[in-house]
């Protein structure tokens, strides 16, 4: 769904970064993906596949970090553990405030600048 | 050889639309972001409300569907005008979108923008389009286990409808165990109950967005 759209933002954002380093490849793509949020890694990575396609990312690996929902309760203030189905607090009940959970980030890229193993695209 | 990014991919969108927000708050204009899966009553809500409200307000309505006029000539034929976004097929209404709409609407002369979202529980959900206040339908047909399939939705919206109330005694639908699973996703959510058909509990919404209007306005 809108997976492809998120998609190609990372892939303009690693691209634009990778030839300002001055990159032949681009070969791991790390993304923190928060679990509240409705992106789905697989997604991701199966399009990443299709649009970099003769770009210098061809190939890459996309590696995806999921960050887990935490919230600071309100009530105890204490930090817990939330699910992606109850926000309230594990230990009181109170309600929280999500710290993290949300992200959507391109965190980082690893790149070839010699342009050695351009050849060998595992595409 | 690595390098550090940390770039949020959807800062583009951000940015777009806290412009877009800059704009409407310039301009006075509040926008209600309208969203909920096809069939739920967008069209027959937003018509509701623009028969509460048109009196003391400026309206305009935005229409997001994916391909189709049916609905800004509904609109239209209630006095109010109405510019249609086709998505070609896109799930989601992105801020850009909404930033090439405007071209088309004269703010200067609305009080109160809809944005009527493509119908879908997922999508919308991830794409700020510079509103003021996000609200979701969800229909009694549709089921109480909404919540649980579509959690950012619920945890992002300000305000639920629940539409369709008239059908409730026809189905399973268990009123409180939805509003209690609903309450622990998000407790400072406003929820109303009404039919759009029979029209019960119509005026408890328009009141509520009166008051938010007016508000807003001074």
């Amino acid at each position: 769904m809108h997976e492809l759209a998120v998609t190609q933002e990372i892939l303009s954002i690693v691209l634009a970064e990778a030839e300002s380093n001055g990159a032949k490849r681009i070969k791991k793509v790390r993304v923190r993906v928060g679990e509240m949020t409705a992106v789905v890694g697989d997604c991701v990575r199966f399009y990443f596949d299709i649009i970099s396609r003769g770009t210098i990312a061809e190939g890459a690996e996309v590696e995806i970090e999921n960050i887990p929902i935490e919230a600071r309760c309100s009530a105890c203030g204490r930090v817990y553990r939330a699910s992606e189905l109850d926000f309230l607090c594990s230990f009181c009940g109170g309600i929280g405030s999500l710290i993290s959970g949300r992200e959507l980030l391109v965190e980082g890229i690893e790149i070839d600048q010699s342009g050695e193993g351009s050849g060998n695209k595992d595409s | 050889m690595e390098i550090k990014i940390l770039r949020d991919v959807l800062a583009t969108n951000e940015a777009v639309a806290k412009e877009n927000e800059r704009l409407f708050g310039e301009k006075k204009v509040f926008v209600l972001n309208l969203m909920a899966s096809p069939g739920a009553g967008k069209t027959s809500f937003i018509l509701r409300t623009i028969e509460g409200l048109k009196d003391d307000f400026k309206m305009a309505v935005v229409e997001g569907d994916i391909a189709s006029k049916v609905d800004a000539e509904r609109v239209r034929e209630q006095g109010v005008p109405a510019v249609q976004i086709n998505t070609g097929g896109a799930c989601h209404l992105d801020a850009n979108m909404i930033k090439n709409s405007l071209a088309l609407l004269d703010l200067d002369e609305i009080d109160f923008l809809i944005i009527e979202n493509v119908g879908n529980l997922v999508c919308p959900a991830e794409f700020n389009l510079g509103e003021t206040l996000r609200a979701m339908i969800l229909s009694i047909p549709e089921g109480d286990d909404k919540p649980l399939k579509y959690p950012l939705m619920f945890t992002e919206s300000h305000v639920l409808i629940v539409n369709k109330m008239d059908l409730l005694d026809w189905t399973d639908f268990d009123l409180e165990r939805f509003k209690g699973v609903v309450g622990r996703l998000n407790s400072k959510m406003k929820v109303f109950e009404l039919s759009c058909k029979s029209g019960e509990g119509v005026e408890d919404w328009i009141d509520w967005l009166k008051t938010r209007l007016i508000s807003f306005r001074t």
